[in-house]
């Protein structure tokens, strides 16, 4: 596929209103192709917001989301088509086996018969589903769904993967796998935009990294750019992220809770 | 026991029952007013319904035959005597079906998981709150009819003694049916590890005759002249089967109208016996096998090879026939949904059984009023046109996200649901309409123009109720799958029925002239009547299937879930 776009993602002046809340405060962002981006943020900060307007999930209330070049409120099937997403926490179908779910997803994204097969019994084997692909997703275990839903995402080779806390409930091999997976993808020009909670997740695998705090883009940039901006030469991501995010006075919340 | 945990549990139940979804779907506001309008529709019901029944007997009866009014009150003494026996069968069945069609969705979120509450507490909760609802509205209702008709009777007294029977009646079928809810899960985790891949057939089976058994009980008991014969044999038979602990509710009140006192002390102290052993059975059960989780199903085994489906040679795209199959995969997997497959099969032994029971056997066209067989013919493709119509988004519960964002169309989304509503009600109109036509032998003529009438049905209400289905989709899946807003679901019925009766109005004037050679309306012919009908039922398909492709393109932008 020949990429004419520059940006994978570029978001200019974005906003959403929620009733009297503004979710997503006049955004500002450029993904570039190839790129491991890390949307770093508390709770209710605007990331998920964000990654649905990317979809088109969500229609903003000013500005424009471009994606892979297209405009996702004129095409937003065109965008859908070559994107992975993986929300949080998400639901199956649970009704269906296994492969009976990733067959579903290779003919929704129009996956050739003979490519499904193959790309589904290579995944299955890897993230080591073997054997249990013919039951109901509804006998899995969490981490296993987890698998399941991180193939759907794989399943068509998309130009950008939307991953909403991909690692959830996976065991250490498999968490290995992904994070090498998304390394090799990486280098086939894959984009791909990660939002989570576990920092050093994201401090090992992302190229730059945004931290959002009440809908407004906070700081960007990479772990060196990071560390700069909060004037913690030595640190983690974690000590930057409380600091930036004004929350990082904690010993006093502790020791109120142990009283 | 911790009274104020099982208050709490209680109230956390019911308060899921009452969140209701506004527009956003990621908002809930609490809806009181619905149980207000149970509670309060049943309780004025009731008083309405005793008043008249009073009146007539008092008013009516009492100025112009005494000896009625001697076998209204005998009726009435023997309804008291059935009500515990009738009422728990009822509750049972209402209960267990509410049970039936609880999400299968598993969720590690019930309190005795992780909160320190005890196996008795959870139970007692578990039991009160099944009977609240409808069960208990229902006693609201018998009972407050029972104690103003007893007003105008003078059975005051046992009108009381029977309402407090009904109340431990429900509480019994109450308890057996979570009795029953812990067993099932047990014994269906015994089926799947015995019948292996056989396993998902043998539940969609072993469903479909669990629910065609408690349908037509509930019909009979309920409905018609089987009411009426049930009555009269519970008041008779029970005390000659008085060993069996059902109907000791039953013998309490029947001792104590005989003024058999010391029988009636016997007889209560039993059933307050049979409450407390069912209770701690549940508990006991509840304890053993409340935490049991179901080994998985297995469907298939080997490697995984994609097959080529026929929907394809249909004009399906290969997004529309994977909806397509995973909607069939749906209504036959999931147990909340199987019931929509025993419609079909209640709409057909329902009328069935009453018709040939009043009419003796198979009858001739001739015997058969038009609108009856029109009737029995047109109703079940519709109501399942309209059914379906309406769940068809909402079905898809929190895996909606799925379809938000995989790259379906609104087009292929309408396309792929829209198939699936109205194949299934042809199907079932197809299915129902041979056995009509093999029972009333009606005229080839009425056939047909049945059966185009019930297509032009099907096709029109199921793009109306897909159109509102897509408005007013709810994907709430706990404690059991909403698939649409309560005020949609009304509004959906309302509009497919004003559509019904605007298709079928032209047919109406032309099955007049067929009736009687005298009518008021116009003299029109059977065939030019269809065609009017179709052209209606045309646009109204079409404007529906417009609006549910509108509804569709809203709906996948503004993906809430």
């Amino acid at each position: 596929m020949t990429m004419n776009y520059t940006s994978a993602v570029e978001l200019k002046g974005v906003a959403k209103w929620y009733s009297k809340i503004l979710a997503v405060d006049n955004i500002d962002l450029n993904i570039k192709p190839g790129e491991i981006f890390g949307l770093l943020g508390p709770n209710g900060s605007g990331k998920s917001t964000t990654l649905k307007m990317l979809l088109g999930l969500v229609q903003p209330d000013g500005g424009s989301v471009n994606v892979l070049g297209i405009d996702v409120q004129k095409d937003a099937v065109a965008v859908k088509r070559q994107v992975g997403y993986v929300p949080e926490a998400p639901r199956l179908y649970e009704f269906l086996t296994g492969t009976e779910y990733l067959d579903f997803i290779g003919d929704i994204y129009g996956v050739k018969a003979e490519e499904k097969r193959e790309r589904v019994n290579e995944y299955l084997k890897a993230l080591e589903l073997e054997g249990r692909e013919g039951d109901m997703i509804s006998g899995y275990s969490e981490g296993m769904k987890q698998k399941v839903a991180l193939i759907s995402a794989f399943l068509h080779r998309p130009r950008l993967l939307i991953l909403d806390e991909p690692l959830s409930g996976l065991d250490p091999r498999s968490a290995r796998i992904v994070k090498d997976l998304l390394h090799e993808l990486k280098a086939q020009g894959v984009t791909t935009i990660m939002s989570t909670h576990v920092l050093e997740i994201a401090q090992a695998l992302c190229d730059r990294i945004a931290i959002m705090y009440k809908g407004r883009l906070l700081a960007l940039g990479t772990m060196d750019e990071l560390r700069q901006r909060a004037s913690m030469p030595e640190s983690g991501l974690e000590d930057i992220f409380l600091k930036l995010t004004g929350t990082g006075d904690i010993r006093a919340v502790v020791e109120e809770l142990l009283k | 026991m911790n009274w104020k945990n099982v208050a709490h549990l209680i109230k956390v139940d019911r308060k899921s029952g009452r969140l209701i979804r506004g527009r956003r779907l990621t908002r809930f506001r609490e809806s009181r007013l619905l149980q207000y309008l149970l509670y309060g529709g049943a309780l004025a019901l009731g008083l309405a319904v005793g008043a008249i029944a009073g009146f007539i007997y008092s008013g009516v009866l009492g100025v112009a035959d005494s000896q009625l009014m001697v076998l209204f009150h005998q009726g009435l003494l023997d309804l008291f005597l059935s009500l515990p026996t009738i009422v728990l069968i009822y509750s049972i069945v209402f209960t267990m079906m509410q049970q039936i069609q609880r999400s299968g969705v598993k969720f590690s979120v019930q309190a005795p998981y992780w909160l320190p509450i005890t196996w008795e507490e959870h139970t007692l909760a578990s039991t009160i709150a099944n009977l609240l609802g409808f069960p208990l509205a229902s006693i609201v209702f018998i009972g407050s009819a029972i104690i103003v008709v007893s007003i105008f009777v003078g059975e005051v007294v046992y009108a009381v003694s029977t309402l407090f029977a009904l109340l431990a009646t429900a509480f019994i079928a109450s308890a057996i049916t979570e009795i029953f809810r812990i067993l099932q899960v047990r014994f269906v985790g015994a089926v799947y590890k015995s019948t292996g891949r056989a396993a998902v057939w043998v539940r969609f089976v072993g469903s479909l005759l669990f629910f065609l058994v408690f349908y037509i009980v509930y019909f009979f008991i309920t409905s018609g002249p089987g009411a009426v014969t049930f009555v009269q044999t519970v008041a008779s038979a029970q005390s000659a089967v008085w060993f069996i602990p059902f109907v000791w509710l039953g013998m309490t009140l029947y001792s104590l109208i005989n003024g058999l006192y010391a029988q009636a002390l016997v007889f209560m102290t039993l059933s307050l016996l049979l409450i407390s052993s069912l209770f701690y059975a549940a508990v006991m059960l509840n304890r053993r096998f409340g935490l049991y989780e179901p080994p998985a199903i297995t469907v298939s085994r080997g490697v995984y090879a994609p097959r080529t489906g026929f929907l394809g040679k249909l004009g399906f795209s290969t997004v529309e026939a994977a909806l397509i199959r995973k909607d069939l995969k749906a209504f036959t997997r999931r147990r909340e949904l199987m019931y929509i497959f025993i419609m079909p099969i209640v709409f057909m032994i329902i009328p069935l059984m009453q018709t040939l029971g009043a009419t003796g056997g198979p009858q001739p066209t001739e015997a058969i009023p038009p609108f009856f067989f029109g009737f029995f013919f047109l109703l079940p493709g519709s109501i399942m046109a309209t059914i379906l119509g309406s769940m068809m988004i909402g079905e898809e519960g929190g895996a909606v996200w799925r379809i938000y964002s995989a790259p379906i169309s609104p087009k292929s989304l309408v396309k792929g649901k829209y198939f699936f509503i109205v194949f299934f009600s042809a199907l079932v109109t197809a299915v129902t309409g041979i056995v009509w036509v093999a029972v009333f032998h009606p005229s080839l003529r009425a056939t047909l123009v049945a059966l185009a009438t019930s297509l032009l049905l099907v096709f029109a209400l199921g793009a109306i109720s897909l159109a509102n289905g897509i408005t007013g989709a709810d994907f709430t899946e706990l404690p059991r799958p909403r698939m649409i807003r309560t005020a949609w679901n009304l509004i959906n019925l309302v509009v497919c029925g004003v559509c019904a009766i605007v298709i079928v109005a032209p047919l109406v004037p032309a099955v007049f002239t067929l009736i009687t050679p005298v009518s008021l309306l116009p003299a029109i012919d059977l065939y030019q009547a269809l065609v009017i009908s179709a052209v209606i039922a045309s646009v109204i398909t079409f404007v529906g299937y417009r609006i549910a492709l509108k509804n569709a393109r809203e709906l996948l932008t503004k993906a809430e879930t």
